[in-house]
């Protein structure tokens, strides 16, 4: 086998490696799951600055969503400035079991704007490219808020 | 086929400029008795057209003892009605000259008067949506002037406004907003903006088709 032979089997070999990894990412999931997430010092950062932004989650959680969603819990706040809201509502937690209870009505209020997202998708075909990048935000959402529990609770 | 087209752009401009006013300004007895005596104006608030309230109140007291606090509460305190909020990373509203939505007014020569208009910034809801309803107008007025081409590319500011600006954000303010809605009118104007906006869109996407398929035809005949 000679120089050439070598330099062809690994264009060869180099080739079929591309084509995998072309193959493995059809469906997308060699692709990063949304947005990249930074590191923070707590939970009450780290989900302000990624969950909260509608631009980040594809959600917009309101105050009375945040009002709503504490009620849930038997607590019970004033409407206020939206991030004073939030900042009360993670103050309320104290325990691991108070985090997962927290993040449960934040995956109920994702799942029911989701919802909705492909109601509208289903019902207006056209916009679906629109709600698809929001329901991938809001999925990469609730994953993210399970990392923040794993991170800050465990 | 063009008398079809243009009274379909005057029937899209007429409710773009009924859920414009709606979400912008509090309701006064003159938009209150437009609402009420239109059979079909009427019809786009079924639960306002059965609401008991509607006929038991005398419209000053319907608007000022519901219809205003409910718009206070949605549009001016709890919920917020600005594209910048949905946009950025900050949750900050844009209320100065850097808000883009502002640089695509001036690019069309669509005025707003902030003050008149009683907004913070050239991105609220209603403002948007009146910029929509200037687009339609002037489509219309391409239309009439047999001006094809020029109603063409009106029809795609509109695909294109729509696409990357109020489909992006409207949806998560006005799915909020039915949420909230104490009264059956505000409930009501948030699923007509919705689904009116989705349902243009598809509109538009259709019409940017067979634009484009029109167009391949007429270069191969």
């Amino acid at each position: 086998m000679d120089i050439k032979d070598l330099n062809d089997l690994r264009t060869e070999f180099e080739n079929l490696q591309n084509n995998d990894m072309l193959n493995d990412c059809e469906d997308g999931s060699c692709m990063s799951d949304g947005p990249s997430r930074e590191d923070y010092p707590d939970y009450l950062a780290a989900i302000f600055t990624e969950i909260m932004p509608p631009i980040k989650s594809g959600i917009y959680f309101s105050r009375w969503d945040l009002k709503r969603m504490a009620g849930e819990l038997d607590e019970s706040f004033a409407l206020d400035v939206r991030e004073r809201m939030f900042q009360k509502f993670m103050q309320w937690v104290g325990t691991p079991d108070d985090m997962q209870n927290v993040i449960e009505q934040f995956n109920n209020n994702i799942n029911a704007k989701c919802d909705k997202y492909r109601e509208y998708s289903k019902k207006y075909p056209s916009t679906k490219e629109i709600f698809d990048k929001k329901l991938k935000k809001a999925e990469s959402s609730k994953k993210y808020l399970d990392k923040v529990y794993t991170e800050f609770f465990t | 086929m063009q008398e079809d087209l243009k009274t379909e752009q005057i029937a899209r401009a007429n409710i773009y400029a009924l859920i414009s006013r709606l979400l912008m300004n509090e309701v006064d007895e003159s938009l209150l008795k437009l609402i009420n005596e239109d059979e079909n104006i009427l019809s786009f608030f079924p639960n306002f057209e059965k609401w008991k309230k509607r006929i038991s109140m005398t419209p000053k007291d319907l608007i000022e003892k519901e219809l205003n606090v409910d718009f206070t509460n949605l549009f001016l305190l709890h919920l917020i009605p600005y594209e910048s909020f949905y946009m950025r990373a900050d949750q900050q509203m844009e209320t100065g000259g850097d808000n883009p939505i502002q640089t695509i007014y001036d690019t069309f020569d669509f005025q707003v008067q902030l003050d008149e208009a009683r907004v913070m910034s050239a991105d609220h809801i209603g403002v948007e949506l009146e910029f929509m309803f200037k687009l339609v107008e002037a489509q219309t007025k391409a239309l009439n002037d047999d001006a094809l081409e020029v109603a063409a590319e009106i029809a795609g500011i509109q695909y294109n406004f729509l696409k990357d600006h109020l489909l992006e954000w409207a949806p998560m303010f006005l799915l909020n907003v039915k949420l909230e809605a104490g009264t059956a009118l505000y409930f009501d104007a948030a699923e007509l903006a919705l689904e009116f906006m989705m349902s243009d869109f598809e509109y538009l996407t259709h019409l940017q088709t067979t634009t484009i398929v029109d167009e391949k035809v007429e270069e191969r005949a």
